[in-house]
């Protein structure tokens, strides 16, 4: 193994040399690979007579033709064409079956270069323990504008191992006409959202679309209630709950009642612990549901030629409710740093693989493109680029974030080990469905964690 | 003419009986057949309906729709962002490569086994045999570990093995049977011919086996064009990925487009439809003989 | 002559390609699971051995046991549902003749050649509660039409109703063939005795049939202990683990918990189910075949 890394390292500095012809200082500092991050100007001049290069990014877009994919895509069609050397060699994958093979390839030898990661101890503390991921120098990055603490959950021990792509905030999306056509209110708290689920039935439709079948929109809507009755400290009590196997805390009885509350007034649509993302989604954009649970990135629906004009134009947002008894307030909301990048520490193309990746985050490039295109917050500073021109759910969720006094952090099933990840989720959805209760719920939290 | 050819393939002259007899038994066993028949075949005919409408009209209640506008681009999108001729191609080139090598493989061994002496005959048929019984996805863990360390993941090699390997019992086990109702003075008429035991293999046995070596072709290629789990964790670039993945990245690609998932699942069952209609006749004999030697 | 059969580079050259890919391809694989078995590997990084305990924690794991309930079940539906209907319309095909026997053997058949990821997704679809086939059938009588298929409860009963209906067509041609091989003069001879269509049923295409169902049996009671494509597409093991079945279980483990050691354990216990299901099969086929005579 060592010899094979030292093998890539040295084919890989060879290449970067070659390709961009940096200053001999540079050759001497390959002897400390970990500490060393490439130059951290992304080659925007095409090298001449460079060699070929062939980047292989592992990507959890998979639709390459709308939202987050088509920036990633529109992103590495430039640098390909500014970096004529470079061949970018991208293997998409949905979410689920993403991180299925990313453990795959994390137990095998062959990783490749560029991957799609989360910031969140679930996902991403085994992988840095195994010293998989490339260290990536934080200099490099003071004036990419990224958000405060936003790169913290890709850190560990005060190294840098990713960036984080998005800023990304739990929230309803609702069909404004359905709304105005039945004359119902915008719920400002969790009863009056529960009420809905009657109007709605009344009215033909469902009230709110929920991807149940992929479990983890259930555990991010457990959480956001938990900031709705708790409001402060939601990440920090997650991560001492998961280590101190403790979940006596009445936060979070009281959260999983207010989830089982949703199921048995009917607020989710039939069936829905067996609607995966496509079907939850569509649901709303084909007007059969009223609202749909999801993340902020779900603002791209505004701007989605494939959803029927009526209701793309009346997309509108509100978050999670206060709830009765409750400490937190309408502004604090349920956000966090998820989805970014990292680059692999055996991967072949190392350095070129942290050019790519600077040069995606430079902020007029992932941030810009994913802001003007109305695809999503990225987690650097995107005011810069609001003209006032985007479309009404893109501003209802910058304002909300402008608003917001408290962001939750890190949803509760992303907090430990995969394990716990699993079970989580897959009890999660039980308990949502009634088929356990909030005891047996954390109970099997307790045990696993 | 049809059923007059089959029985004769499987060796059943007399089957010219009258069986036109009308009784009203008859009608309602006709109505119950046809029912039967609606149930396996509606689904289908479901999916290419919706292949061929607009995804929203999806949610219109009915069964079948005629749909507003035939929507030929579904199968366009399909059959280029699906990479359908890529992924064929090689659907095609692995299952075939596999059905030879299962075929060269298994009346070798069987030969040996059956025919040659030595010590060992009858526990290597016996171990090889027992892989009958062992599920391809137990070694899917270790194959990986295996082939990574061997720098053979994403290569053809990862599914051809596996593939091969998981084939050959079934293979040994009816090319065997088969074997061993061959007469053995055909082999010492061409023993005394001068012929070595390679020729008497391979030019006088094995064309003796045709009927056996269909069935091997049949159920080597019908089990393997359906894996895909081997698939999705051994191939990473598109370069050796199955027909199968055509479907599997269209739910990701087109998520919100249900009708192009229909295309998609369309044209990736067409291939084999219409192979199977062609070659109806042939199919049923071999899974025949399967079923006689079990 | 004698000699000739009993060369030993003739032998070698015969059997060697095909024990390689054996031992490569199955054995050393199985001999590497019985290895990570012990061992509480992730999948990355270090690992220690850990005895017996994956084994321990395997038999008091409730979703394995709801696998093992599963494949049991599935053997069950696969039984008593698909191979009686399978053998009664094959006997009934048997009588058509001409061009509709071919026919209805064509259709029956068909769904089995088309890849188990497009039945899995087809499927999906019927099945869906908004707009999926099934409830606009139930919709169509006056029903409400709001029924989660695939939800908690009824998501087993939906996953058992796929495989039987996937798998029909070839239980029912492997049956229609064993028929076919019946010695029709016994059909004629029961005839001229006045016999029934019942009566020559139950006593001679099914006495005659029996080794052809008793292979059968065993193979379908092997494929219901295999099953995982069809799940793993269709609902993952979901809702919980209800609708879980041992392949699929061990997959889930080592990919999506990252517990590698555990899986294989899995995989270890997954394969001796299967040898001892068939061994048993087998005894059971051959004392009755003893009762019998």
């Amino acid at each position: 193994m060592k010899k094979l890394l030292s093998i890539a390292l040295a084919t890989s500095m060879a290449l970067s040399l070659a390709a961009c012809g940096a200053p001999a200082s540079s050759t001497a500092s390959s002897t400390a690979p970990a500490a060393d991050s490439a130059s951290s100007t992304a080659s925007s001049a095409p090298a001449e007579s460079a060699e070929p290069v062939t980047i292989k990014v592992f990507s959890n877009l998979p639709d390459r033709t709308t939202g987050q994919g088509l920036v990633e895509q529109t992103i590495f069609d430039s640098y390909m064409a500014a970096n004529p050397n470079v061949t970018i060699e991208c293997e998409e994958l949905d979410d689920a079956a993403y991180k299925t093979k990313f453990k795959a390839y994390a137990a095998g030898s062959q990783m490749p270069d560029l991957v799609s990661v989360w910031g969140q101890p679930g996902f991403i503390d085994e992988v840095i323990d195994a010293g998989l991921l490339a260290e990536l120098n934080p200099d490099d990055y003071k004036d990419y504008g990224f958000v405060n603490g936003s790169l913290d959950g890709f850190s560990a021990d005060g190294k840098l191992y990713g960036l984080a792509r998005n800023t990304d905030m739990a929230a309803f999306f609702y069909n404004a006409k359905i709304f105005e056509d039945n004359g119902w209110a915008v719920p400002t708290t969790y009863d009056e959202l529960l009420a809905l689920a009657d109007k709605a039935k009344a009215a033909g439709v469902a009230a709110v679309s929920m991807d149940g079948a992929d479990k983890w929109p259930l555990a991010v809507y457990l959480t956001d209630l938990m900031e709705k009755v708790d409001a402060t400290g939601v990440m920090t009590k997650n991560h001492d709950a998961i280590t101190g196997k403790d979940f006596s805390d009445p936060t979070y009885t009281k959260a999983c009642e207010l989830l089982q509350q949703a199921t048995t007034a009917g607020l989710f649509q039939p069936g829905y612990e067996t609607a995966d993302y496509g079907t939850a989604k569509n649901l709303f954009t084909n007007g059969q549901a009223a609202m749909f649970y999801m993340g902020s990135w779900e603002m791209s629906m505004a701007s989605s030629e494939d959803i029927p004009e009526d209701i793309r134009n009346n997309i509108k947002v509100f978050t999670m409710p206060t709830v009765e008894g409750g400490k937190g307030t309408a502004t604090d909301i349920s956000a966090w740093n998820g989805g970014g990048y990292s680059v692999t520490a055996s991967g072949a193309q190392k350095e070129e693989a942290i050019k790519l990746l600077n040069y995606m985050f430079q902020p007029d490039q992932w941030t810009r493109i994913a802001w003007e295109n109305g695809v999503c917050m990225s987690a650097q500073d995107f005011s810069k680029f609001a003209t006032g021109s985007e479309t009404q759910t893109q501003k209802d969720l910058m304002n909300i974030f402008a608003a917001a006094t408290n962001l939750s952090g890190t949803p509760l099933n992303d907090m430990g080990t995969s394990q716990f990840k699993t079970v989580c989720e897959d009890s999660v959805q039980e308990l949502a469905i009634g088929k356990i209760d909030a005891a047996a719920f954390l109970d099997k939290l307790t045990t696993v964690g | 003419m049809k059923t007059v050819a089959n029985a004769a393939v499987l060796q059943q002259p007399a089957l010219n009986k009258k069986k036109k007899n009308f009784q009203p038994a008859n009608i309602v066993l006709w109505v119950l057949l046809s029912f039967l028949a609606v149930l396996q075949i509606f689904p289908l005919i479901w999916l290419l309906d919706f292949s061929l409408a607009s995804s929203n009209e999806m949610f219109t209640s009915g069964l079948l729709i005629w749909p507003k506008q035939i929507r030929w681009d579904n199968y366009v999108s399909a059959f280029v962002d699906g990479h359908f001729l890529l992924y064929f191609r090689n659907s095609l080139f692995i299952n075939v490569l596999a059905v030879v090598l299962v075929l060269l493989l298994s009346v070798m061994l069987s030969f040996a086994c059956t025919r040659m002496h030595w010590k060992l005959s009858g526990l290597v048929k016996g171990l090889i045999l027992l892989g009958i019984m062992i599920p391809i996805h137990a070694t899917l863990l270790p194959n990986y570990v295996i082939y990574d360390r061997l720098h053979l993941t994403d290569t053809l090699w990862a599914l051809l093995i596996p593939y091969i390997a998981f084939s050959l019992p079934q293979g040994l086990f009816l090319t065997s049977g088969f074997m061993e109702s061959i007469p053995r003075e055909i082999e010492e008429a061409a023993m005394i011919d001068g012929a070595g035991i390679y020729r008497i293999l391979f030019q006088i046995i094995t064309p003796m086996l045709k009927t056996s070596l269909v069935t091997v072709s049949i159920m080597t290629f019908l089990n393997n064009w359906n894996e895909f789990m081997m698939a999705s964790t051994y191939l990473s670039s598109p370069k050796w990925k199955t027909l199968p993945f055509s479907v599997l990245e269209f739910t990701g690609m087109y998520s919100s487009n249900y009708a192009v998932q229909f295309a998609v699942m369309a044209l990736t069952a067409a291939p084999m439809v219409i192979i199977y209609i062609l070659l109806n006749k042939q199919i049923t004999r071999g899974v025949a003989m399967g079923a006689v030697k079990g | 002559m004698k000699k000739a059969y009993s060369n030993k580079a003739i032998i070698f050259s015969l059997v060697f390609p095909g024990i390689l890919v054996f031992i490569f391809a199955i054995l050393a694989p199985i001999c590497l699971s019985v290895y990570y078995g012990f061992t509480n590997f992730s999948g990355i990084g270090s690992y220690d051995m850990i005895g017996f305990k994956n084994y321990i924690e395997l038999f008091k794991d409730e979703a394995f046991q709801v696998s093992l309930r599963n494949s049991f079940l599935l053997a069950v539906g696969f039984i008593c549902i698909q191979h009686p209907l399978a053998i009664i319309t094959a006997a009934v095909l048997d009588k058509l003749g001409r061009h509709a026997e071919g026919f209805f053997r064509c259709v029956y058949f068909l769904p089995n050649v088309i890849s188990v990821a497009v039945i899995a997704y087809l499927w999906k679809f019927i099945y869906n509660p908004s707009f999926g086939l099934l409830n606009n059938i139930i919709k169509l009588f006056g029903g409400k039409g709001d029924f989660n298929w695939l939800g908690s409860g009824s998501a087993i009963w939906s996953v058992l109703v796929v495989l039987i209906w996937h798998g029909f067509g070839w239980g029912m041609l492997i049956y229609y063939t064993g028929i076919k091989n019946i010695d029709p003069s016994l059909y004629e001879a029961a005839a001229i005795d006045g016999a029934t269509n019942r009566t020559t049923f139950l006593r001679i295409t099914l006495p005659l049939m029996r080794p052809v169902i008793q292979v059968n049996v065993t193979l379908a009671i092997i494929s219901a202990l295999k099953q995982m494509e069809t799940v793993y597409l269709l609902t993952n093991g979901g809702p919980g683990n209800e609708t879980q079945f041992m392949a699929n279980y061990l997959y889930k483990q080592a990919f999506s918990s990252f517990r590698y050691g555990y899986g294989n354990a899995i995989s270890v216990i997954f394969i001796i189910v299967c040898i001892l299901a068939t061994q048993v099969l087998n005894r059971v086929f051959k004392q009755d075949e003893g009762v019998a005579a």
